[in-house]
């Protein structure tokens, strides 16, 4: 389990939260309803017939499903998985441009207006969790309205992948610095979260130790996808009890 | 038109417009080399909403911006701001959503938004089901349908049919309305989606009034029988918040899970054992099951069951339910005895996919519970709450409509598409008289109207309704927040335009008046009624006090109709989690969502079990025939690992010949080769399953998937 250590804002001295997820797989059904959160909030262009075809189908969260043993015999054994917002990210260092890095919070930031497509965070990601443009989305009238004012629709050339809901952390802040008051376990939810009818997915501060999802984190049932890559993931999977 | 006057907010009903969308938190422009956390939210508003997508009615709220689209009028290009909704999420004091949505609950957004969506009412100008329209006023389109009406209404009332979904609702209090002043039989439900072998067992085996309610989240032991309750069946998100809640919910204690399912769906994937049943032999195995309670576990519940329960299940053959369900003696030994030994179990009843005789399977399975001492118990099975408003009491029913559609003077088609679920109706629908559709898109069935008046989308409009399932009595009631993007009309207004063209007026009935009944009948003193009905919508509806346990009524369980088991190859369709019954399928979110089982995007796939693609030399993507005595198909085969050897399944969703561009002409509906037969005692529609043969073949055709790999090759790590 990654180890973080206290982060302090430097000019207001408050903690830093250290973001971080944790899913239950005794409670996630597979229903996928975090997939279509997701593309709601976040302008996940549908790649349409074609190109999804062409394995250019963009899922920033997807729920993987791998069948063992044989009828009758047989189980599905499957998870959610999105972007990972590793410690030590293999997307990261391979970016020329410095088009990603970690924030203070944990989060793996991609910088759209400053990424130049070369791919290479896609292809040493050993999640498989981010997605090129190959073309600038279109919308036909009228479904562009659906979009989100608070997400960019990335363009053409561009890589993207899920943020943890940057947007949805940045207006809780804003809603408790104008309340004037700190920001309070379960204040974030990602799209993902919010919608999951089974609550098997909790967001939170992994540096609070009383946050749910530290308390999920610490329940013995969690670990990490690919754990061995030395990736440090701050998503944690609790998995099944049998 | 008055342009600088044109250039306006699109007002919100309720709470005020949007409006400062360039204060506080406003869109800026973003500077060069800002990440996204640094981008400032906009102002937002949260408004009450209803799900529209199924039966379920969950509980929703919308999240509502200011936006600008392009509209084009008398030929010029205007940009017009509009209070646009850019979210769906649960409504957290809704009882059923509890704050959470399912996939199809957020797409619906993208049938508020579809670019094929109607702007306007139609005239058919193509023949029938041919699908080209032309555009009519308004004035014109009522004055057609109330000339047509008054005909019928004149000559034989008998003889106007209005097809409907079974849902309890403003709506339909306004539609029963409406056909009652003209001397018209009720309205009827063209049986899908309809959940009426569900009613009819709980009405035989508890006699009780409705779908019943499941506590799963406080049993500590599920043995569900049909039921995909986490896939699509009555209340998806209902369903699977009481299943998290029942594996980690409670402190020390995790509920088991047995499925039995002739397709290995959801459900069956997150069951601690998975019964694989032969498709319509669910009779058989519940049979079966209460059998060996009845013989093997004597218990105090067993012993206070009533002579006809008892009897129900004394005598059935256990060697035989055994070979027709092809669930061994043992399995049904072993279920029997987790039943018996579980301090809380509890037997869901279901039929995700409706077999001819699913009234008596289900009624068998509900006294399971009977015979287990669990009804009215906490985490047993709870009678449907009444929401008390009276709205559900007249659930149209589906028998007979059919054969009322040939001889109908005239048709309305409202929130159901026959054409497409049962596939005969096309053709009586050609014989029809006048056939007018509310449908806000030339669907299969529109495509055969006269005239298409379209709805607003269910997100435009106010509306009451009881969920098909709550933990608590329940009317969800939201008023409308957001104008119609297009020149449609709620289809209540019409009836009531209609109504009054002929003379035989009507009054709508709306929300506040649902809330106000409410109001009146619960003798709330401590209210007034103006206030009462404020806060409710405020809140997007009523909910009442759970109500205490409640036993069951008259227990009559009847005779059951078994059904022979049938050799050779075996089709059945079921409803997908992301399209449903087929409605979902004009979403391109859904289209691109990959199919939890296949991976399949954009197209749904013939599922095969192993052994059968071996024989017949397929792999993923060759395409295949389906042939049954009813029709045929092409599609691509996915080799379902998990598929029981001999049965053929396939989805609902693709195969619609009229739908808009992200459906239309996109590959088959299972329901051909089906074919239209009906559940004997409620005339649901049946999902299979029939003989077909399965033959390669020569025709074009894809599979798309998400994920190409079954099997994990390189184990995760965790």
């Amino acid at each position: 389990m990654a180890e973080q250590a206290e982060q302090r804002d430097p000019r207001s001295e408050q903690r830093v939260p250290q973001w971080a997820m944790a899913i239950d797989l005794d409670r996630c059904t597979g229903c996928e309803a975090c997939v279509v959160a997701c593309a709601s909030e976040n302008n996940v262009p549908t790649a349409g017939e074609e190109e999804a075809a062409r394995g250019r189908a963009k899922h920033w969260i997807r729920v993987d499903r791998y069948y063992e043993g044989e009828f009758p015999d047989i189980r599905v054994k499957f998870r959610p998985v999105l972007c990972q917002q590793c410690d030590s990210a293999p997307c990261e260092p391979v970016c020329p441009v410095y088009a990603t890095y970690q924030n203070a919070e944990g989060l793996n930031v991609q910088v759209y207006n400053r990424c130049i497509g070369t791919r290479y965070c896609a292809a040493n990601c050993p999640y498989t969790v981010r997605f090129f443009n190959w073309f600038t989305p279109e919308w036909a009238e009228p479904l562009g309205l659906q979009l989100n004012p608070d997400v960019s629709v990335r363009p053409g050339g561009v890589a993207e992948k899920c943020t943890f809901c940057a947007q949805r952390i940045k207006r809780a802040k804003l809603d408790a610095a104008e309340e004037e008051r700190e920001l309070a376990d379960g204040d974030v939810q990602p799209a993902c979260v919010s919608s999951c009818p089974a609550e098997a997915m909790v967001f939170g501060d992994m540096g609070d130790g009383d946050s749910k999802v530290s308390k999920a984190i610490a329940s013995g049932r969690s670990g990490q996808l690919l754990a061995d890559l030395g990736t440090r993931p701050r998503v944690f999977y609790l998995e099944k009890a049998d | 038109m008055d342009r600088r006057n044109f250039v306006k907010l699109v007002g919100t009903a309720s709470g005020g417009a949007v409006t400062g969308a360039c204060g506080k938190k406003s869109e800026q422009i973003i500077p060069l080399l800002v990440s996204e956390e640094e981008i400032e939210p906009g102002v937002e508003q949260w408004h009450p909403s209803i799900c529209g997508d199924c039966g379920a009615g969950c509980g929703t709220t919308a999240r509502v911006m200011a936006a600008e689209r392009e509209i084009e009028v008398d030929g010029e290009r205007f940009r017009q701001q509009v209070a646009a909704i850019k979210k769906l999420e649960g409504n957290p004091a809704d009882p059923v959503s509890g704050g959470r949505l399912c996939a199809r609950g957020h797409a619906a957004l993208q049938s508020l938004y579809n670019p094929d969506r109607l702007r306007g009412p139609m005239k058919r100008v193509g023949e029938r089901g041919e699908g080209r329209f032309e555009p009519i006023s308004w004035e014109r389109a009522l004055e057609e349908v109330s000339e047509s009406l008054a005909r019928s209404a004149a000559s034989d009332p008998g003889k106007i049919l209005y097809l409907t979904r079974p849902q309890a609702s403003s709506r339909s209090a306004t539609v029963a309305r409406f056909l009652e002043s003209l001397g018209a039989p009720p309205a009827r439900s063209v049986g899908t989606g309809d959940f009426a072998a569900e009613i009819e067992a709980s009405r035989r085996a508890f006699g009780w009034a409705g779908i019943p309610v499941y506590e799963i989240q406080d049993s500590t032991l599920v043995l569900s029988i049909g039921a995909d309750f986490l896939g699509g069946w009555v209340s998806p998100v209902l369903y699977s918040r009481r299943y998290g809640h029942m594996r980690q919910g409670r402190s020390e204690l995790r509920g088991r899970l047995i499925h039995a399912e002739s397709r290995f769906s959801l459900t069956a994937w997150n069951a601690n054992r998975w019964l694989p049943v032969w498709p319509g032999q669910e009779l058989a195995l519940a049979l079966g099951i209460g059998h060996v309670l009845v013989s093997e576990h004597a218990s105090p519940s067993v012993a206070e069951a009533s002579e006809e329960v008892l009897a129900t299940f004394e005598s059935v053959d256990l060697l035989q339910v055994s070979e027709a369900s092809g669930i061994s003696i043992e399995a049904m030994r072993e279920t029997a005895a987790a039943l018996a030994q579980a301090t809380a179990p509890v037997v869901v009843a279901g039929a995700s996919m409706v077999r001819e005789n699913s009234a008596d399977a289900l009624t068998a399975a509900c006294a399971l519970n009977v015979l287990l001492g669990r009804v009215g118990e906490p985490g047993g099975v709870m009678p449907p709450a009444a929401s008390g408003t009276g709205l559900e009491d007249a659930r149209p029913a589906a028998q007979g409509w059919e054969a009322r559609l040939a001889e109908a003077e005239i048709v309305f088609v409202d929130g159901v598409n026959p054409a497409y679920n049962a596939p005969s109706a096309g053709t009586a629908l050609t014989e029809a008289g006048t056939v007018v559709s509310f449908s806000p898109f030339v669907d299969d069935t529109a495509a055969y109207a006269d005239l298409i008046l379209p709805d607003h989308d269910a997100l435009e409009k106010g509306r009451a309704l009881v969920p098909d399932v709550s933990p608590v009595p329940a009317v969800s009631a939201v008023e409308s927040f957001v104008s119609p993007l297009y020149d449609t009309r709620s289809t209540e207004d019409v009836l009531v335009a209609v109504a009054e063209a002929i003379g035989k007026p009507i009054e709508a009935m709306d929300p506040a008046s649902v809330l106000g009944g409410l109001h009146q009948q619960m003798g709330s003193a401590a209210t007034e009624q103006a206030a009462f009905v404020r806060e409710q919508l405020r809140q997007g509806g009523w909910r009442g006090e759970r109500r205490g346990s409640q036993g069951a009524g008259q227990t009559a369980l009847g005779s059951f109709r078994e059904a022979g088991k049938r050799g050779g190859l075996q089709f059945q369709a079921y409803a997908s989690v992301q399209f449903g019954e087929g409605a979902g399928a004009n979403r391109p979110w859904l289209q691109e969502m990959p199919d939890p089982g296949s991976s399949a995007m954009w197209g749904t796939a013939v599922e095969v079990d192993p052994g059968t693609a071996a024989v017949l030399g397929v792999t993923n993507g060759s395409m295949v025939r389906v042939e049954s005595a009813s029709g045929s198909l092409e599609a691509p085969v996915y080799v379902h690992p998990a598929a029981i050897p001999g049965v053929v399944s396939m989805a609902l969703g693709q195969g619609h010949a009229n739908y808009g561009r992200y459906a239309s002409g996109r590959g088959a509906n299972p329901m051909a080769v089906v074919g239209d037969s009906r559940e004997a005692a409620t005339g649901a529609i049946v999902h299979g399953p029939v003989e077909v043969t399965l033959a390669m073949s020569e025709s074009r055709g894809r599979l798309i998937q998400l994920s190409r790999q079954d099997r994990d090759e390189a184990p995760h790590r965790v």
